[in-house]
C-alpha cells in the first residue's frame, strides 16, 4: 500500500513533535503540575503514533493500546495530584527544586541563583463596579419609609472599589 | 555493504563536531548534507523560537521582543514544516523534493487540508501550553492540543478513541488539573512559574531528539531498504496486510458500519485479561489517591 506512506510519515513525524515538546517542557519546567501535563504530552505523542500503525496496519491493536494509555494517565493523573496536593499542604510550594532532599546521598546540591522578584508581573483582571452594591439589599420602595430615609446607595460606591482593588 | 555506507553518509554530524574545518567540507560533499542542513534549519529555527518563548526570569526592557520573536520563529517552522521542500537524493523513492510534512497528494483535498490544520492546532498549542508563565493557561492549552489530537484520531478512523479523549482527557483530567491548580495556587503566579531550569540545555536535547526521529523518519520514508527495522524499509504489502487484518481481526474490516461494536468485540475477547489488569490498576489508583490525599485530612482532624 504504497499510497498510505506519506499519510503514515506525517502522522508519525506530528507524533515525534508533541513527544519532543512534551520532552522540552518536562525537562525546564518547575512547576510540578505543568511537569506532569508535559508528560501528558508526551502521552498523546505515542498514542497518536501507536493509531497511526493500527490504522496504517488494517488492525484494532494500536486502538486498544491507545486505550490502555488512556486509562493508565488516567490512574497517573488521579495518584499524582493527590500526592500534589499533599506536597503542596507541606511546603506551600510547587516548585520542584525543593524537592531535591530526595536526591542520592552523594550528589551535590543544585543551587538556583536567587529569584529575582516581580511582582508587577502579576496581571489582576480588572473589574470594573456595575450596579447596586453587594452589601446593601435593594429594599422595595413600599419598605422605603420603614428606614426613615432613602439611603444613597452610590454614595458608598468608591469606598467598595478601593477595598476591591487592595485585595492583590 | 551498502546500509554501512549510507549510514556513514547519513553520521556525517558527528565528523563535522570532531574536525570542523576538514569535517565541514566532508560533510558538505556529502550527498545528504542538504537535506540534513535544510532539515535542521526548520527544526532548529522552532527550538531558537521555544527558547525564546521560555520563561527565564530575566527582567528587563527585551523580555517582550524575545516573546514576539520567539512566536514568529516558532510560527515560521510550523510553516516550514509543511513548505519548506527537502531536496531528495536519487535513491529516493520520490524522487523530488518533498517538506517534512510531505503533501497528501492521493487523498482528498479536504483530507489533506484538515490534517494540515490539525497537526499545526496541536503542535502550536503544545508549544503555547510548555511555555506558558500561568498553569492554568498550560492546562487550557493542553486542552487545545486534546482537541486537534482527537481530530486527528478521527481522520484515522479512531472514532471511539477521539471521543475517549474528549470525555476522558479533557472532560475529566484536565479539569482535575485545573481544580488542583487552584487548590494549590491561591496566589496566582508562583516566582517559580516565571523561571525554567536550563532552558538552552533543554532546548539543545529537544533539538537533538527532534532531529533524529524526524530524521531517521523522513529518509525511510523516502528511501527503500534502509535498515532492517524502519519503517520504510519493510513496506508490508496489501496481500500482507489484509492477512494480518484477517488473522488478527476475525471480527470484520476496521471501518465498517458497526465500529464500536467491533472495538469492542476486539477488546473483550482478544484483550480480556488486559482490560481486567487495567481495571484492576485503576481501582488500586482510586484507592491509593484517597489514602494519599485523606490521610493529611484525617491527621489535621484529629489534631
Amino acid at each position: 500500500m504504497p499510497g498510505s506512506e506519506p499519510v503514515l510519515n506525517n502522522y508519525l513525524i506530528v507524533g515525534a513533535l508533541l513527544f519532543t515538546l512534551g520532552t522540552i517542557g518536562f525537562l525546564t519546567r518547575r512547576n510540578l503540575i505543568v511537569m506532569f501535563l508535559c508528560a501528558e504530552l508526551m502521552l498523546q505523542g505515542v498514542s497518536l503514533t501507536l493509531v497511526a500503525f493500527g490504522s496504517f496496519h488494517g488492525t484494532w491493536n494500536g486502538q486498544v493500546f491507545s486505550i490502555f494509555s488512556l486509562s493508565l494517565a488516567a490512574a497517573e493523573a488521579g495518584i499524582a495530584l493527590a500526592l500534589f496536593v499533599v506536597l503542596f499542604k507541606r511546603n506551600h510550594s510547587l516548585d520542584v527544586s525543593i524537592w531535591q532532599d530526595l536526591r542520592e546521598p552523594d550528589q551535590p546540591a543544585i543551587l538556583d541563583e536567587p529569584v529575582a522578584e516581580t511582582p508587577d508581573e502579576q496581571h489582576w483582571p480588572h473589574l470594573t463596579p456595575a450596579g447596586l452594591l453587594p452589601g446593601e439589599p435593594h429594599a422595595p420602595q413600599g419598605h422605603a419609609s420603614h428606614h426613615g430615609h432613602a439611603r444613597p446607595t452610590l454614595a458608598q460606591a468608591p469606598v467598595a472599589t478601593a477595598g476591591g482593588s487592595h485585595g492583590n | 555493504m551498502n546500509f554501512i555506507q549510507k549510514s556513514l553518509a547519513s553520521g556525517q554530524l558527528s565528523g563535522l563536531l570532531a574536525d570542523t574545518g576538514f569535517g565541514l567540507r566532508a560533510a558538505l560533499a556529502q550527498p545528504h548534507s542538504g537535506a540534513i542542513l535544510r532539515a535542521l534549519a526548520v527544526l532548529g529555527c522552532g527550538i531558537i523560537g521555544i527558547y525564546l518563548l521560555l520563561p527565564r526570569g530575566v527582567e528587563g526592557g527585551g523580555t517582550k521582543l524575545s516573546r514576539y520573536l520567539g512566536g514568529a520563529l516558532a510560527t515560521l517552522s510550523l510553516v516550514f514544516l509543511v513548505t519548506f521542500p527537502i531536496p531528495a537524493g536519487e535513491s529516493s523513492l520520490v524522487g523530488h523534493s518533498s517538506a517534512i510534512l510531505s503533501p497528501l497528494s492521493d487523498q482528498p483535498a479536504v483530507t489533506g487540508w484538515t490534517f494540515y490544520i490539525l497537526a499545526l492546532i496541536s503542535l502550536a498549542s503544545a508549544v503555547m501550553m510548555i511555555t506558558a508563565r500561568n498553569p492554568v493557561y498550560s492546562a487550557l492549552w493542553f486542552a487545545l492540543v486534546l482537541l486537534g489530537n482527537s481530530g486527528l484520531l478521527m481522520i484515522q478512523k479512531a472514532d471511539f478513541l477521539s471521543a475517549a479523549t474528549i470525555i476522558v482527557y479533557a472532560g475529566a483530567i484536565v479539569v482535575t488539573f485545573l481544580f488542583v491548580i487552584m487548590l494549590s495556587q491561591p496566589n496566582g503566579a508562583a516566582a517559580y512559574d516565571r523561571r525554567t531550569r536550563e532552558p538552552l540545555l533543554s532546548s539543545i536535547t529537544g533539538l537533538i531528539l527532534a532531529a533524529v526521529l524526524v530524521g531517521t523518519l523522513h529518509y525511510s520514508a523516502t528511501h527503500e531498504g534502509w535498515g532492517k527495522m524502519t519503517v520504510g524499509a519493510q513496506r508490508p504489502s496489501a496481500e500482507s496486510i489484509a492477512a494480518v487484518a484477517e488473522k488478527s481481526n476475525q471480527f470484520g474490516k476496521i471501518s465498517g458500519p458497526h465500529y464500536v461494536a467491533e472495538l469492542g468485540k476486539t477488546l473483550f475477547v482478544d484483550h480480556v485479561v488486559s482490560v481486567e489488569i487495567v481495571g484492576l490498576l485503576l481501582l488500586a489508583a482510586v484507592v491509593g489517591a484517597v489514602l494519599i490525599a485523606g490521610h493529611q485530612v484525617e491527621r489535621n482532624a484529629r489534631q
